[in-house]
C-alpha cells in the first residue's frame, strides 16, 4: 500500500516538473486592452480560437463579472463569437471556462493570469495518469506497467500537448475514467452517484461528451436496473436505493440551463448552433485565416441540426485521419498506442471485468469523431478528439506489458516506440498546436507564397527558429539555452524516466524469476 | 418482493407463467409473420415519402426501365420485342401485368413494387439464412434490421430500379445453395439454380454468380464424391440456372439476328464504355488496384462504412469457425461474387462507377456497391452471434452510426440520383411537350434510346412517339419527317442521337420545314411549320406491324 502510494507520489511529482517546464504562457497578465496584441494571441499563448474563446469567458467572469464579453473580449474571441441582445457571447460549452477559475484568480495574483489557467488543465492531466495507474492495477496490471502505461498517456500521445494549453480534452477525459474507477472500486451506491453526476456534467464541458457518456450511464443503469434468466425464471431487480442516484444530474443540468439562459436567453440553446458573428474576424495571419475557413464550413453545417455537424459518411475519411494520415494519425504521432489495442485483443480473451463498457466508449470516441465534418480538429497536434481513446488504450498497454512480459524482444520494441512517441509529442507540447489540416494547404500555399508543411515537421521548424510556447523557458531559460537543447533536455529526461521503469520492471520479473528457480 | 436492507425490489417470474409461456409461444410460431408485418410497413412507408417528394423517379434508369414496360402494351407498335436488347427482360417483364395503368406508369409503382417485394424476401433470406447457420435471435434480426433500415436499399426499395430484384435472386439463389452444401437435398440445388437463373436475366451480375456458383459446386462435389457425379450435378444444375443466358442469347438471334447482340450493339454497355475510355473517363481500366478502391468506397457508402467493416470481421469469423461445415463455407463464399464481378467489371472497362472525390466530382453508379448489403448483413448477424459479452456493444455503436445516417438523410443513391451523372433533368423539354403536345395531334419524333426519360417525364401517351421501337413509322418517319413528325426532339449536331443522325439528311430538314422551339440541356425541339401541319399523317394509320 506505502510502496503504491510512494510510486504514484513520485509519478505524479515527476509529471508535475515536466508539465511545469512545458506550460505555455507569458509573463503579465493580459487587460482588455491589451488582450488583442500579438504578444497574447498568435505570438503568445492564445494562438488559435479555442483557447482564445474558453479564456475570453473566464476572463470576462472573473474581471467583468458578465457572461457577455466586451467588444474587446468579443474581438480576441473571434470567429468563435455570437451576437445575442447587442452583446457577444461565448460560442463554448462553459463547464472548462467555470473549472479554470481558480487557476486564473491564483495566476493573476502572481501576475500569469493565462499560466494559472492553463495550469489547471495539468491538473486534470496529472489526476488522469493517477486514474489510468489505479484503474490499470483493478483491471489486473502490475503497479509498474501501470505506471509505465500512465506516462505513456501523458507523455507518449497528443494528450501532452493538450496538457499545457486550454483545451477540454484532459477534463472530459478526467469525468470518464473517475466514472470508470469507480465502478470498479465499489458495487455501492457511491459509484453511481459519481457516474451520474460526471454524465451530466460532461455536456456542459464538451457537447459530444454525452456519446461517449452514454455506455457509462447505461452500464450505471444496469447496476439499478437487471433483468435476467436463472435457472426456470425470469427475474426484474431495481435497487430502489440505487434508483435515487441520477437525480444527482439536476445539479449539473440546472447549471448547464441557467448558463444558456444568461448566455443566449434560451435554456434549451446550444451555443454550437448559434451563428458565428463574421464581421469580427479580421484574418490577421494563418492560424486565425484557417480558423475562420474551418469555422465557416462548421456552422455551414450547423445550420440544419446540431447533430448535422456529424454525417457517417465521413467515416473512411475519419478512419484515415485519425489512424494514418501523416497529419493527424495515430500511427505517425503515437504508434505506441498500437501496443494499447493489441493489449484490449489479450484483455478480451482474458475476460477482464469491464470489456465491453471500455470498448464502448473507444468505440462511440473513435465513431463520432469520425463522423465529424472536420477530423482534423481544426488546426490542432496530432488526433486531439481522441485523447479520451488514448487514456483507455494506456490501461491497455499496462495489461499487454503484464501478460507479455517475458518476452524482451517486445519490450525493446515498445520502448522504441515509446521514445519515438514521446520526442513527437513533446515537440508539440512546448512548440504550437497550430497545424493546419492537410486540405487547406494547397489555399494556404497560395495565400501566403511559402510551402506549408502539416506535420510535426510544421512543430521542429518552429522549434529551430528559436521558438517555444513554454512559459518557464521563455521567461527564465531563453538566455542559457537554446530551443532545441530545451526539447532535447525535456525529451530525454522522459524518456530515461520512462525507460528506467520499463528496465527495473524487466530486471525485477527476471530476479524474481530467479528467485523462484 | 422488497428488500430492505438491499433496497432491493425483485420480481420473479416463472417460465411456466401461462403469459410468459403464452408470449414465447406466439412469438416463435409467429416471428416470421411479425418481421414480415414490420418490413411491409416500412417498405410501404418508405414508398410513399420517396413517392411524395418526388425522388422515386429521380434515376434516369427508373424512368427507361417503367417506359420499356410500357412499351410492351402500350405504343405504336406494342408487343414483347419492345424488351429491346439494352437491359436483361425480368423487371420489365414482371412490370407488364401493372405498368398499363397510367397511375402506376407515372408514379413508378410498377417498378416499385417489385423492387418492394424484393426487398421483403430479402430480408427474409437474411433471417433464414442466418437461423441456418445457428446464429440466435438477436443476431437473426440484427442482421434483418441492418438490412432494412439502410437508407439506400430503402431509397433503391422505392424506386423501378433493379438492384432490390437482383440482391433477391442472388440471395436466395445463394441460400439454396448453402442448404444444399448443408444437407445435399436435391431440391435444395434445383432452387438454387432458379434463382440464379432469374438473377441472370435481371443483371449480368447474375451471369457471374451462375459461373461462380458451378465453380464453387465443382470444387464442393469433387471433394467429396469423384468426377462422376460431379459431372451429372453440374449439367443438372447448369440446365436450368444457365437457362436464362441461353434464353437471352436466343433473344438477341431471333430480334436482332445477332446472339450477341446485347454485347456489341448500338445501345449496349460496351460502346457506351468505348466513348468514356475515349474521353478519358475510364480510369479503372487496366487498373486493379484502383479498381478494388473504387468498388470498395461504394460499398462503404452504400451499406455504411462501420458496418461493412463489421461485415469484414464476421466473414473472417465465419471463416475460420471450426464449427461450420467446410462445404457450408464454401456455398457462402458465393456472397461475396458481386464484389469480385464488380472489380473484374471495373478492371476489365465493362463497367464504370464515378466516386465523388476520387473520379472527379461526381457521382455515377455508386448504388453499384448496394449488392453486398445482404452479404454484409449476413456477416454482421454471424458476428454478433459469435460476440456473446460485446453483443450489446456492437448494437450500440451501429444505432449510433444509423442514427447519424438517418438524421442527416446520408443516402448516397440519392445523391447519385439527384446531382450525379445518374441523374438528368428533363423538366424543361418534357414540360414544354406535356403543356404543347398534350392536346394537338400529331406524333413526337424521338430517340428511346437517347431520350426515355423524357418520353416518360412528358407524360403523353407512348403511342404519341415515333421512336427505334415502332417499326415502320420510325422508317418513314425518319425518311420523311414532315409527313409524320409534328414535333422532333433530338441532340442537333450530335451523331449519337439517331433521330438526328437520320433526320438531318432529310430534305424536309434541310429545306427548314422544322422551326426550332429552343435549345435544351438535354434535347432541342423543333415543330413542323404551319404551312406543313395539312400534310402531317397524325393518326397510327399503318395497323398492327409484325
Amino acid at each position: 500500500m506505502h510502496k503504491n502510494l510512494f510510486s504514484t507520489f513520485l509519478l505524479s511529482l515527476f509529471c508535475l516538473i515536466v508539465l511545469g517546464l512545458s506550460l505555455r504562457g507569458a509573463e503579465g497578465n493580459p487587460t482588455d486592452s491589451s488582450i488583442n496584441q500579438a504578444h497574447w494571441k498568435n505570438n503568445g499563448p492564445f494562438e488559435l480560437s479555442p483557447e482564445r474563446g474558453r479564456f475570453a469567458l473566464t476572463y470576462s467572469l472573473v474581471e467583468d463579472k458578465s457572461f457577455q464579453f466586451s467588444d474587446n473580449i468579443g474581438k480576441f474571441a473571434s470567429p468563435d463569437v455570437a451576437v445575442h441582445n447587442g452583446k457577444f457571447v461565448s460560442l463554448f460549452a462553459p463547464l472548462l471556462s467555470f473549472l479554470t477559475i481558480p487557476g486564473y484568480v491564483f495566476g493573476k495574483y502572481f501576475g500569469i493570469s493565462q499560466v494559472g489557467t492553463f495550469a489547471t488543465i495539468s491538473f486534470f492531466a496529472i489526476l488522469n495518469v493517477i486514474l489510468i495507474k489505479l484503474i490499470s492495477i483493478r483491471l489486473g496490471a502490475n503497479r509498474i506497467t501501470a505506471a509505465i502505461a500512465s506516462a505513456v498517456f501523458l507523455f507518449a500521445t497528443p494528450a501532452f500537448a493538450y496538457a499545457v494549453n486550454l483545451y477540454q480534452h484532459h477534463a472530459s477525459t478526467f469525468l470518464i475514467l473517475l466514472s470508470i474507477y469507480a465502478l470498479l472500486k465499489s458495487k455501492k451506491a457511491w459509484p453511481l452517484v459519481v457516474v451520474f453526476f460526471s454524465c451530466a456534467a460532461a455536456i456542459s464541458l464538451d457537447y459530444p461528451n454525452l456519446f461517449f457518456m452514454f455506455p457509462l450511464g447505461a452500464y450505471a443503469i444496469s447496476r439499478i436496473i437487471s433483468i435476467g434468466k436463472l435457472k426456470k425464471n425470469f427475474f426484474v431487480k431495481i435497487n430502489l436505493f440505487k434508483a435515487f442516484t441520477p437525480f444527482v444530474m439536476i445539479i449539473p443540468i440546472l447549471f448547464f440551463l441557467w448558463f444558456n439562459h444568461v448566455s443566449y436567453g434560451n435554456f434549451f440553446q446550444l451555443s454550437g448552433t448559434l451563428q458565428t458573428e463574421k464581421n469580427l474576424d479580421k484574418p490577421e495571419d494563418l492560424p486565425s485565416f484557417s480558423t475562420l475557413q474551418t469555422r465557416e464550413k462548421e456552422k455551414a453545417i450547423a445550420k440544419k441540426t446540431a447533430v448535422g455537424f456529424f454525417n457517417a459518411r465521413n467515416i473512411l475519411n475519419g478512419f484515415y485521419v485519425h489512424f494514418v494520415s501523416s497529419g493527424r494519425g495515430l500511427i505517425y504521432y503515437t504508434p505506441v498506442i498500437l501496443f494499447g489495442i493489441a493489449g484490449m485483443i489479450l484483455a478480451i480473451k482474458k475476460k477482464v471485468a469491464m470489456m465491453p463498457l471500455l470498448s464502448g466508449i473507444i468505440g462511440a470516441n473513435i465513431l463520432l469523431y469520425s463522423m465529424w465534418g472536420d477530423p482534423w480538429g481544426g488546426w490542432a497536434f496530432g488526433s486531439r478528439y481522441l485523447i479520451p481513446s488514448y487514456a483507455i488504450l494506456s490501461i491497455f498497454i499496462a495489461l499487454f506489458l503484464t501478460y507479455w512480459n517475458k518476452k524482451i524482444l517486445l519490450l525493446i520494441v515498445f520502448l522504441i516506440a515509446t521514445f519515438y512517441s514521446i520526442a513527437v509529442n513533446a515537440l508539440g507540447a512546448i512548440t504550437t498546436s497550430a497545424i493546419p489540416p492537410q486540405p487547406e494547404v494547397l489555399n494556404l500555399e497560395k495565400i501566403s507564397g511559402a510551402v506549408q508543411k502539416y506535420t510535426y515537421v510544421r512543430n521542429w521548424d518552429f522549434l529551430l527558429s528559436g521558438n517555444t510556447k513554454s512559459f518557464i523557458y521563455e521567461t527564465f531559460l531563453n538566455n542559457y539555452l537554446s530551443s532545441v537543447a530545451f526539447y532535447l533536455i525535456l525529451t530525454v529526461s522522459i524518456c530515461f524516466f520512462v525507460g528506467a521503469i520499463i528496465i527495473y520492471y524487466y530486471l525485477n520479473l527476471h530476479r524474481k524469476g530467479e528467485e523462484n528457480v | 418482493m422488497f428488500n430492505f436492507r438491499t433496497g432491493e425490489l425483485s420480481i420473479n417470474i416463472s417460465e411456466n407463467n401461462r403469459a410468459i409461456s403464452f408470449i414465447r409461444k406466439f412469438l416463435s410460431k409467429y416471428v416470421i409473420q411479425i418481421i414480415l408485418f414490420f418490413l411491409i410497413l416500412v417498405s410501404s412507408f418508405s414508398f410513399f415519402i420517396f413517392y411524395q417528394n418526388g425522388l422515386g423517379l429521380s434515376y434516369n434508369d427508373a424512368r427507361s426501365h417503367l417506359d420499356i414496360g410500357r412499351r410492351v402494351v402500350e405504343g405504336l407498335k406494342p408487343g414483347i420485342a419492345q424488351l429491346g436488347s439494352v437491359w436483361l427482360p425480368l423487371p420489365h417483364i414482371l412490370m407488364i401485368p401493372t405498368v398499363w395503368n397510367d397511375f402506376m406508369w407515372h408514379s413508378g409503382l410498377s417498378g416499385a413494387l417489385e423492387s418492394m417485394i424484393s426487398f421483403v424476401v430479402t430480408a427474409l433470406i437474411i433471417y433464414s439464412f442466418l437461423k441456418e447457420l445457428k446464429v440466435g435471435f438477436v443476431g437473426r434480426l440484427t442482421g434483418v434490421v441492418i438490412f432494412s433500415v439502410n437508407l439506400n436499399v430503402l431509397y433503391l426499395q422505392s424506386t423501378a430500379m433493379t438492384e432490390l430484384l437482383l440482391v433477391m435472386t442472388m440471395t436466395a439463389g445463394v441460400y439454396y445453395l448453402m442448404l444444399w452444401s448443408k444437407n445435399e437435398n436435391i431440391l435444395n440445388l434445383i432452387k438454387s439454380a432458379f434463382f440464379v437463373m432469374l438473377s441472370t436475366l435481371v443483371r449480368y451480375d447474375g451471369w457471374f454468380l451462375f459461373l461462380f456458383s458451378v465453380f464453387l459446386i465443382i470444387v464442393e462435389v469433387l471433394r467429396k464424391r469423384g468426377y462422376k457425379t460431379t459431372e451429372g450435378i453440374v449439367i443438372l444444375y447448369s440446365t436450368l440456372a444457365g437457362f436464362g443466358v441461353v434464353l437471352w442469347l436466343l433473344w438477341n438471334l431471333l430480334i436482332f439476328k445477332d446472339p450477341l447482340y446485347f454485347i456489341f450493339g448500338p445501345f449496349s454497355a460496351y460502346i457506351q464504355q468505348e466513348q468514356l475510355q475515349l474521353a478519358g473517363n475510364l480510369a479503372t481500366k487496366g487498373n486493379l488496384l484502383l479498381s478494388i478502391k473504387i468498388y470498395l468506397y461504394s460499398v462503404a457508402y452504400n451499406c455504411n462504412a462501420f458496418i461493412a467493416m463489421l461485415g469484414l470481421i464476421g466473414a473472417i469469423v465465419l471463416c475460420v469457425d471450426r464449427k461450420i461445415k467446410t462445404s457450408v463455407k464454401i456455398a457462402v463464399s458465393a456472397l461475396l461474387a458481386p464484389l469480385i464481378f464488380n472489380i473484374l467489371s471495373l478492371y476489365l472497362g465493362q463497367s464504370v462507377l464515378f466516386i465523388q472525390g476520387l473520379s472527379g466530382n461526381t457521382w455515377f453508379n455508386v448504388r453499384y456497391g448496394i449488392v453486398m448489403m445482404p452479404a454484409i448483413a449476413i456477416f454482421v448477424g454471424y458476428l454478433l452471434h459469435k460476440m456473446n459479452q460485446f453483443k450489446l456493444v456492437l448494437i450500440g455503436l451501429m444505432v449510433f452510426v444509423l442514427f447519424f445516417s438517418f438524421v442527416n438523410l446520408d443516402a448516397v443513391t440519392i445523391d447519385d440520383a439527384r446531382v450525379g451523372s445518374s441523374q438528368k433533368n428533363v423538366s424543361e423539354v418534357s414540360g414544354w411537350l406535356r403543356s404543347n403536345a398534350k392536346n394537338k395531334p400529331g406524333f413526337v419524333l424521338i430517340s428511346a434510346a437517347s431520350h426515355d426519360a423524357i418520353i416518360f417525364s412528358s407524360g403523353l401517351p407512348m403511342s404519341k412517339f415515333i421512336h427505334e421501337g415502332t417499326g415502320e413509322y420510325w422508317d418513314l418517319a425518319t425518311a420523311s419527317p414532315n409527313l409524320w413528325a409534328r414535333w422532333i426532339v433530338m441532340r442537333t449536331n450530335d451523331l449519337n442521337d439517331s433521330t438526328f443522325k437520320l433526320v438531318r439528311k432529310t430534305k424536309a430538314y434541310r429545306d427548314g420545314n422544322y422551326k426550332l422551339i429552343n435549345h435544351y440541356s438535354f434535347a432541342d425541339i423543333y415543330e413542323i411549320k404551319e404551312e406543313y401541319v395539312q400534310n402531317l399523317n397524325m393518326k397510327p394509320i399503318l395497323g398492327k406491324q409484325k
